[in-house]
């Protein structure tokens, strides 16, 4: 099976992606400087809490086009198993250490850190996904 | 759209799927007895951290498995749709209160929440998905 891919879905869906992480972080560092330097009203700490979510959803929908758009039905298959490896990896990942961390004194991890684990898993579940149907 | 199936791929995912979250609350009260009153160490605690979140792990392989099972294109795309709807919400939710959490001194929430409002999300995703096809 070939990595590279010229298939137009899979470049608006790295596009895409791409534009909704960079913003991500575009948001994100400036909402954590705001956070810890200015203590901003509770309407401003909302408005902030909520802009990095956004990108978030921006992830979603372009995975959802991509999954609209593709024609390769075998592509499709490889992304929903990816999203759902990825999602149970953090799911599995995260109980664990929500009991660890209840019983057993272990540091506690905010829950700003389940999207992070979650991109973390996304290539690592595809390249499993791949190299199982290679 | 009725609420009944008569879809066997929905039945066995459905009575799997009720074996392995009974699994999950055995294992869970389990973990917490022994973590609370064997005074574990090193990789007992481990272990019992680890025994919930097998049924995670397997429920999440179980609707992979389903998805392949099942012949209807239309309830495996309301059912991708589904997953990526809570997908969504769960990351989207986790961001904006770990920021809440982290910044505005709101409620700490346990990582361990996350199974269950991600199941709710799915949920609710998936009467929104049926819906929209109605």
């Amino acid at each position: 099976m070939e990595c590279t891919t010229k298939d137009s879905a899979d470049r608006r869906y790295s596009y895409r992606v791409l534009v909704a992480m960079t913003l991500y972080l575009v948001f994100l560092v400036p909402d954590v400087w705001i956070f810890r330097h200015y203590h901003p009203a509770a309407g401003l700490t909302w408005l902030l809490a909520i802009l990095p979510a956004l990108p978030i959803i921006g992830v979603l929908a372009a995975t959802g086009l991509y999954l609209a758009e593709v024609k390769d039905e075998f592509r499709r298959a490889i992304m929903v198993q990816s999203m759902l490896w990825s999602i149970g990896a953090t799911l599995a990942v995260t109980t664990v250490w929500g009991f660890l961390e209840s019983f057993a004194q272990v540091r506690h991890i905010e829950w700003i850190w389940v999207f992070p684990v979650f991109c973390f898993f996304v290539p690592i579940s595809s390249a499993l996904v791949r190299w199982k149907y290679r | 759209m009725g609420c009944k199936t008569n879809n066997p791929a929905v039945w066995r995912f459905t009575r799997r799927f009720i074996v392995l979250s009974l699994l999950y609350a055995v294992f869970s009260v389990l973990s917490t007895y022994g973590l609370l009153r064997w005074h574990s160490t090193g990789i007992v605690i481990w272990l019992l951290a680890v025994l919930p979140a097998i049924p995670i792990a397997m429920a999440v392989l179980l609707t992979g498995r389903y998805m392949r099972e099942e012949k209807d294109d239309f309830q495996s795309a309301v059912l991708v749709q589904s997953l990526l709807g809570g997908i969504g919400a769960t990351l989207v939710v986790t961001t904006v209160w770990g920021f809440l959490e982290n910044y505005a001194h709101f409620r700490r929430l346990d990582i361990l929440m996350l199974w269950p409002l991600y199941l709710v999300f799915v949920g609710i995703s998936y009467g929104i998905v049926k819906a929209r096809y109605r």
